[in-house]
């Protein structure tokens, strides 16, 4: 049984080469009252990480010099599993529409480009964390039915 | 003089020709049997001359006799006075005169005459004396002697008698002579029938052999000179001129004379034509042209296939043509080649051929297989072209067009790259500026305004960007554009709408002119991107509580939108810089702040969607700027104000309790329907079975108003189950759903399906199905 938590217990990977822009998050974050946040500027050690951490969301830069974003955002789906619902919203400077249909054919919850408002990045990351909040408690309604 | 005849005679026609043949052997024939019969009439008179002359010499001698006897018997009687003396005598005085008068009719000679005359006379006389004598001897009686004048008549008788004799014997002379000279002549005109008979027989023959000798010079010779002449016009030999009558013959001849020359003259065209034709394949250079006998040998060679190849024509007629390839398998890909000839008449490739030095080139070949009439393969002609510098370029043009793709893409790439390059980092500087800003309360007033113009700032390089990029990616051709059929109304409406704030901001009014709405095709988002744009421009250079005016209308066949601002208008000098990247009129430069790319971006974008953008000043004359931009039509003539009006229908199912049987394995499917049922047919109860076999038996207890049936069920094949559907419930109508649109095409309608729809289904699609099929069912 996996006990109730609030919205702002949820664990956030954020994922970006930058680490102004991992900055820009944690602080927003922050000033959401997300306590649980965790920064990684190197992609490679993503689904180690993942692993480790167990994140409720992640947040998934596209465009890093050392890895295809695709490629990673397919594998982060895929280590997730189909039985499994951890949102991942991808972070894009990336403002084509192929970008777009892309990300969100390979998995990804949501897409924000960046620069990014960030009351609207706020605001998305409250929804996907809200999923994430609602499949739990249906998964504990199923375990304990 | 015989030239002339002879000229005569060889235009006389045929028939006369025949007739003369024929006639001369006949003349002379009839000329014959006239001539003998002219003989013989001679020669019959002539022996009638010698028989009457004959029988003239009798009478007379007859005449003498009866006188004679006579004159003995009356000598006789004057001796013995016995009667029966007296017959001679009696006899004579009897025949005597018939025969002198018979005499005198044949006689015709005139000496003889007058013998006759003369024997008559005496004969008389001889007759008187006898009577004469007699009537003394009466009357003397016995006593002759003693009466004298017996004496003197017995002298004067005799003198009579030898005067008769005498005059007989003269006649008979001339009798004689005459009969001679008869004979003679006879003899003579004998002699002439055998001579005359001769020379007609001579002539006859004489004659023949000239009529042949006629018909053999005028007619056999000819003609046997005109089969010679016949002859050497099969050999195709010209035939001399020469005189010729006028005849059949000589027609023929002149006929023939004219074929000979119409052939010469011909003949003469063909060798010209064929002349001209060779030289001009000969002299053909920038194709070599040649010929190839049915194994492949090179049997002729022009001047543009010497100058290609490298090969003089003595120097390759009679070699293999698998020379000109090559690489070891020559021989086999070129007989590869002519197999392909003979196979399809004629045969196509490109490739590398070698030239008499040794060099490659690039051929275009041409091989066509030549067959005579009868379709016997009489060998080859091969064109080939050196197409080398052709394909050079045709490399260079691929080569360029690579790397034209490669620039493209490495283009492609660094716009990508470029934007999240010059993204990342002023994400970062307007994340923390936002925060900043919402953290204000506790800064300074300074410092509270230049996280404003940090924030206002990055905005604006922001716009910036994209809209380099956006200009970057149209130019790159990678702004993909999803042309639709657009209702410009609607979409000047959102402009409008859109637009209004900052026009309030300004005192602005907008003025829209929503009297046409054409519908155009183009992207809808790059359409309204082009109408705020220059909405903004319109605005933005207005004067304070000005007017800006939007307008469309259709114009040969293209739509144009104005937008019209009561600024101050635009230098006409400066109008042709307006679209130029970074131009910002000097008079509105000073309070606006675009990022001066508005206009060459809305360029593009309506250049991208084959349209056209311009300024003109406005056509009224006041001051101020109208910008207009063209855009096509679209081709569907239907207007989105049917749209509305189709879904409004009300679909009769709608209306009615309805029992829909759903026979389908697939869950997605399965749900799908129901959707759509439940939102369409608020009254219809949906009954699904996943099996043939249960879905036949729902139908049973159910009674469904329709069925839908999928054809690919897990126990059944649904082919069955429309047949088993169609016996039991005839009227029941069934649409069929498949996923093979390959299946989609078969006649199910003879087979009792309502419709076939295929998967995925098509809502609309299945609305329409459901509707025919229950509205079919209710009439």
């Amino acid at each position: 049984m996996i006990p109730p938590r609030s919205a702002t217990d949820a664990r956030i990977l954020a994922i970006d080469d930058e680490p102004a822009n991992l900055a820009l998050i944690s602080a927003v974050l922050l000033r959401e009252g997300y306590s649980q946040v965790e920064t990684l500027t190197d992609p490679r050690q993503a689904t180690e990480r993942h692993l480790a951490f167990g994140p409720d969301l992640v947040l998934l830069d596209l465009m890093m010099p050392s890895i295809d974003g695709y490629a990673l955002l397919d594998s982060l789906g895929r280590l997730i599993g189909p039985d499994d619902l951890v949102p991942i919203m991808v972070l894009t400077a990336d403002t084509s529409i192929e970008a777009k249909r892309r990300a969100l054919a390979l998995g990804a919850r949501d897409i924000v480009t960046k620069p990014f408002d960030v009351f609207e990045f706020a605001l998305r990351v409250a929804n996907l964390v809200e999923l994430r909040m609602m499949f739990q408690r249906v998964k504990a309604a199923a375990a304990l039915s | 003089m015989v030239r002339g005849i002879a000229n005569w005679w060889a235009n006389r026609p045929l028939a006369t020709k025949g007739l003369v043949v024929v006639a001369v052997p006949l003349l002379i024939f009839l000329g014959s049997v006239a001539a003998l019969y002219a003989i013989s009439r001679q020669e019959s008179r002539a022996e009638q001359d010698v028989r009457l002359t004959i029988a003239i010499q009798n009478d007379v001698n007859e005449v003498h006799a009866l006188l004679a006897e006579a004159s003995s018997g009356v000598r006789g009687y004057l001796l013995t006075g016995e009667p029966r003396f007296l017959e001679p005598y009696q006899r004579a005085e009897q025949l005597v005169p018939q025969v002198t008068r018979r005499l005198r009719g044949a006689i015709r000679d005139a000496e003889a005459s007058a013998h006759l005359a003369r024997i008559e006379a005496l004969a008389g006389q001889k007759r008187e004396g006898l009577s004469v004598l007699l009537a003394a001897r009466r009357r003397t009686g016995a006593d002759i002697v003693a009466d004298p004048t017996i004496a003197a008549g017995l002298a004067a008788n005799k003198q009579v008698l030898d005067a008769l004799r005498g005059e007989i014997e003269r006649m008979q002379e001339r009798e004689r002579e005459l009969l001679a000279a008869r004979q003679d002549r006879l003899n003579e005109v004998r002699r002439n029938g055998l001579f005359v008979t001769g020379l007609l027989t001579l002539a006859g023959l004489v004659g023949s052999l000239f009529a042949v000798f006629l018909f053999s010079s005028g007619i056999v010779r000819r003609v046997q000179r005109l089969e010679r002449d016949a002859v050497l016009l099969a050999q195709g030999e010209a035939l001399p001129e020469r005189e010729v009558g006028r005849d059949e013959i000589g027609l023929l001849a002149v006929r023939m004379t004219e074929a000979s020359a119409l052939l010469r003259a011909r003949e003469q065209a063909l060798r010209e034509g064929e002349e001209r034709f060779r030289l001009v394949i000969e002299g053909v250079r920038d194709y070599g042209i040649f010929a190839l006998d049915p194994q492949g040998h090179v049997v002729s060679w022009n001047t543009g296939a010497e100058r290609i190849k490298g090969w003089k024509a003595e120097e390759i007629v009679g070699r293999h043509f698998s020379t000109f390839y090559p690489g070891d398998d020559a021989r086999e890909r070129s007989m590869r080649n002519l197999a392909d000839a003979v196979r399809d008449g004629r045969t196509e490739d490109e490739g590398w051929r070698i030239r008499k030095d040794g060099t490659l080139f690039w051929a275009n070949v041409v091989i066509t297989a030549l067959r005579d009439e009868g379709g016997e393969l009489r060998g080859f002609s091969k064109v080939t072209r050196d197409i080398t510098e052709r394909r050079r370029a045709q490399e260079a043009l691929e080569h360029a067009r690579q790397e034209a793709e490669e620039a493209s893409t490495a283009k492609s790439v660094f716009l990508s790259r470029m934007s999240h390059e010059l993204r990342t980092p002023l994400n970062a500087i307007l994340g923390f500026a936002q925060l900043m800003e919402l953290d204000r309360s506790g800064r300074a007033g300074s410092e509270a305004a230049s996280i404003d113009q940090i924030l206002r700032a990055g905005r604006h390089l922001l716009a910036l960007i994209d809209e380099v990029l956006d200009i970057a990616r149209i130019e790159a051709g990678k702004l993909g554009m999803d042309i639709i059929p657009v209702p410009l109304g609607e979409t000047m409406s959102e402009a409008v709408g859109l637009s209004l704030p900052e026009a309030e901001s300004q005192r602005i009014a907008i003025i829209q002119n929503v009297g046409h709405q054409p519908v155009v095709a183009a992207d809808r988002r790059r359409l309204l991107q082009v109408l705020l744009n220059l909405l903004s421009n319109a605005i933005k250079y207005n004067r304070p509580g000005g007017e800006v005016a939007i307008s469309a209308a259709v114009r040969d066949g293209r739509a144009r939108v104005e937008v019209t601002d009561t600024g101050i208008g635009v230098d006409p000098e400066q109008a042709g810089d307006l679209f130029q990247p970074f131009t910002r009129l000097a008079a509105g430069a000073a309070r606006t702040e675009g990022t001066g790319l508005g206009l060459s971006l809305s360029r593009a974008l309506v250049e991208a969607m084959g349209g056209a953008i311009g300024y003109t000043p406005r056509a009224d004359g006041l001051e101020g700027a109208c910008f207009w931009f063209e855009l096509p039509l679209a081709a569907q003539t239907s207007t989105p104000e049917q749209v509305p009006a189709k879904a409004a229908r009300a679909w009769p199912a709608a209306s009615r309790r309805l029992t829909i049987l759903l026979i389908e394995d697939n869950l997605a499917n399965a749900q799908l329907i129901e959707a759509v049922a439940a939102r369409h047919w608020p009254r219809a109860h949906i009954v699904n079975a996943m099996q043939a076999s249960l879905g036949l038996n729902l139908a049973l207890r159910h009674r469904p108003d329709l069925v839908l049936l999928d054809l690919h069920l897990p126990d059944k094949d649904g082919d069955w189950v429309l047949e088993q559907l169609a016996r039991a419930y005839p009227d029941l109508p069934v649409i069929l759903l498949t996923a093979d649109a390959l299946a989609a095409q078969a006649d199910w309608a003879s087979r009792g399906a309502a419709a076939v729809l295929t998967k995925p289904i098509d809502v609309a699609a299945l609305l329409e199905a459901v509707d025919a099929a229950l509205g079919e069912r209710a009439q």
